[in-house]
């Protein structure tokens, strides 16, 4: 799980937790984001799509460019799922803003995987060169400096909190 | 992209595949013949796809033929015919068989296992040859038995002396025949084994003998369009094969021919030739199949180059040294056609016209809007080689609206009295076309 706010924890801390406390344990762990950790795995998958159409770029083995039809796929698959509880995140109160700039990140690395999804589609080593390792670069790109903002695409509300 | 085009794909992609879009198909009429026009290769997003829905024929229904031929269901209910073999007595062999099957290796054979299902192509085959006996030459066969069962998805056959020749995907299998025989139960004998698994992606092995008997010639597809499943597993692939019949040995006669679906001697001067149906997704007039001769020893292109030298940037590392050896075929038949039945006429009887040439069964395209092919065309044959435009002999498979698909023609072969049979594989069914005044 991720990790709780410091102020969270302070609410807690006293006696064994009667009843209404241990809802509110509950209530406060499902108050963190969901969708953070999903933009995270996706992320993973579509940065090591760029791993992978560089080893298809040096050794021309098709089974790279297999991994990476692959991973791009199941990159825009999770980061799916994590847009679609990113929508759940505000509807629930568990997220308050957009974290603007970590969200237009995400969204152009985003597309760009889908346009090289399909750059992926073709057949052999043009599914690759020059066009999809370009994408699969950019993409990577984009998601490091996401991933060093802390892959939150929300700002949440009680606190805060930097993501 | 036209309204027959495949739908189940969003709105975005569409999108992005109109951006991509950087070619509009040509008329067909001008990429039949020696000297095919040939447009820029293009590299889509998503490649221009069209396919009918298969809704087989109604009671009634056939296939379209010129005034003064008619045509009629010889057999039907049959699982997926595709090959047909005439024997000496007039027993008529119906290969049934499809595919053996291969698994999806990646996102995008999900997406083209759907397509092409559409289409019909997905229906299990028989594995098996169906004998029809029309001893009395009606139309309706007396006799229909399973002649031979449990073969592993089987294409080509031929009889030679007492034995009678079927390739399987993976082998050229041998079985004894006894003439008047209506089912064979012996298992066949492999006489040598053919590239097939595990991809096996152009499965269909089509095959003829030498006049004189003693070699057999094996049509072998590549196992993918153009590499994308590794240069490895196209090692003996692409090829067409010189098997000998009596010990089984094998060399690749001639080579770079991406899938030589049927190959038969030319009658007059004994030259071999076959159809091959070329590659795809570089455009809808990009790559036309074609009808050549097979000379001993040429190469013809796949994967390095189509049509002589023009280049495929798909292939990776490239080998110009192949590619200045890699010879033109001889007739075009247009692009994406799909020929899979090549039949030399003997002078047979449906018409004056059709005495010198090949009848040829274009299987129908799907990379391509709008369609191509669908038919059986004649192409006449002067001292020996394909000439002219061709002469559309039976059409009418594709519905009016060329949204639906009744049928899809793939092999041929001539019963005892001249008609011409036509293996249906949508359709499943046998087509008997013959002239209306026999002898005319």
């Amino acid at each position: 799980m991720l990790a709780q706010k410091p102020s969270d924890n302070v609410v807690l801390d006293a006696e064994p937790p009667s009843e209404p406390a241990r809802r509110a344990i509950g209530h406060s762990r499902a108050r963190a984001p969901l969708h953070r950790g999903f933009i995270g795995a996706g992320a993973v998958l579509l940065i090591a799509a760029f791993a992978t159409d560089s080893m298809y770029y040096t050794t021309a083995l098709w089974q790279w460019a297999n991994f990476s039809a692959w991973l791009i796929t199941a990159g825009l698959i999770i980061t799916l799922v994590a847009v679609m509880l990113l929508l759940l995140d505000f509807a629930t109160g568990r997220a308050a803003r957009l974290n603007t700039g970590s969200f237009i990140l995400v969204t152009v690395a985003a597309l760009l995987s889908l346009v090289n999804a399909f750059v992926h589609s073709r057949d052999a080593w043009t599914s690759v060169v020059p066009q999809g390792i370009l994408l699969s670069a950019l993409s990577a790109i984009l998601l490091l400096i996401a991933g060093v903002r802390g892959w939150s695409l929300a700002i949440g509300r009680a606190s805060g909190e930097r993501p | 992209m036209s309204t027959a085009s495949v739908r189940p794909i969003g709105a975005l992609i569409s999108l992005l595949a109109l951006a991509a879009c950087g070619s509009k198909p040509g008329d067909p009429a001008r990429q039949y013949g020696p000297d095919p026009y040939l447009p820029e290769p293009h590299e889509y997003l998503l490649p221009p796809m069209s396919v009918p829905e298969a809704i087989g024929w109604k009671a009634g229904e056939t296939p379209t033929v010129a005034a003064g031929i008619k045509v009629e269901a010889l057999a039907t209910g049959l699982e997926h015919p595709r090959t047909l073999y005439t024997l000496p007595n007039g027993d008529i062999l119906v290969v049934e068989s499809n595919s053996p099957g291969t698994e999806p290796y990646r996102p995008k054979d999900f997406i083209a296992g759907k397509v092409k299902a559409r289409a019909g192509a997905d229906a299990e085959g028989g594995n098996r040859i169906t004998l029809l006996r029309d001893a009395d030459g009606d139309g309706k066969p007396a006799i229909r038995t399973v002649f031979i069962d449990h073969l592993y998805s089987p294409y080509g056959i031929v009889l030679v002396a007492d034995t009678l020749y079927v390739a399987d995907t993976d082998a050229i299998l041998a079985f004894n025949y006894v003439p008047g025989q209506t089912r064979i139960t012996s298992p066949g004998v492999k006489l040598a084994e053919l590239p097939a698994g595990p991809i096996d992606h152009h499965w269909t092995k089509s095959m003829t003998a030498s006049a004189d008997g003693t070699k057999l010639y094996v049509g072998v597809g590549s196992n993918s369009n153009i590499t994308e499943n590794g240069m490895a597993v196209e090692e003996g692939r692409a090829a067409i094969y010189e098997v000998d019949r009596l010990s089984g040995a094998k060399r690749i006669f001639a080579s770079g021919t991406r899938n030589p679906t049927s190959v038969a001697f030319e009658p007059q001067t004994r030259q071999l030739f076959a159809v091959v149906n070329e590659r795809d997704e570089i455009g809808p007039d990009l790559v036309p199949d074609y009808l050549t001769s097979i000379r001993q020893g040429a190469f013809y292109g796949w994967p390095y180059s189509y049509w002589g030298s023009h280049v495929d940037v798909r292939v990776h590392p490239q080998r110009p040294d192949l590619v200045a050896q890699a010879i033109r075929p001889d007739y075009a038949l247009s692009s994406h056609v799909a020929p899979l039945g090549l039949l030399f006429s003997e002078g047979q009887h449906l018409s004056p016209v059709f005495t010198n040439g090949a009848f040829i069964s274009e299987h129908g395209s799907w990379d391509r809007s709008p369609l191509n092919g669908y038919q059986v065309i004649f192409v006449a044959f002067v001292n020996g080689r394909p000439v002219g435009q061709p002469i559309p002999v039976v059409t009418g498979f594709l519905g009016e609206d060329n949204q639906t698909v009744h049928g899809r023609p793939v092999g041929l072969a001539l019963d005892r009295s001249g008609a011409l049979l036509v293996a249906d594989d949508v359709g499943n069914t046998v087509w008997r076309v013959s002239a209306t005044q026999p002898g005319s």
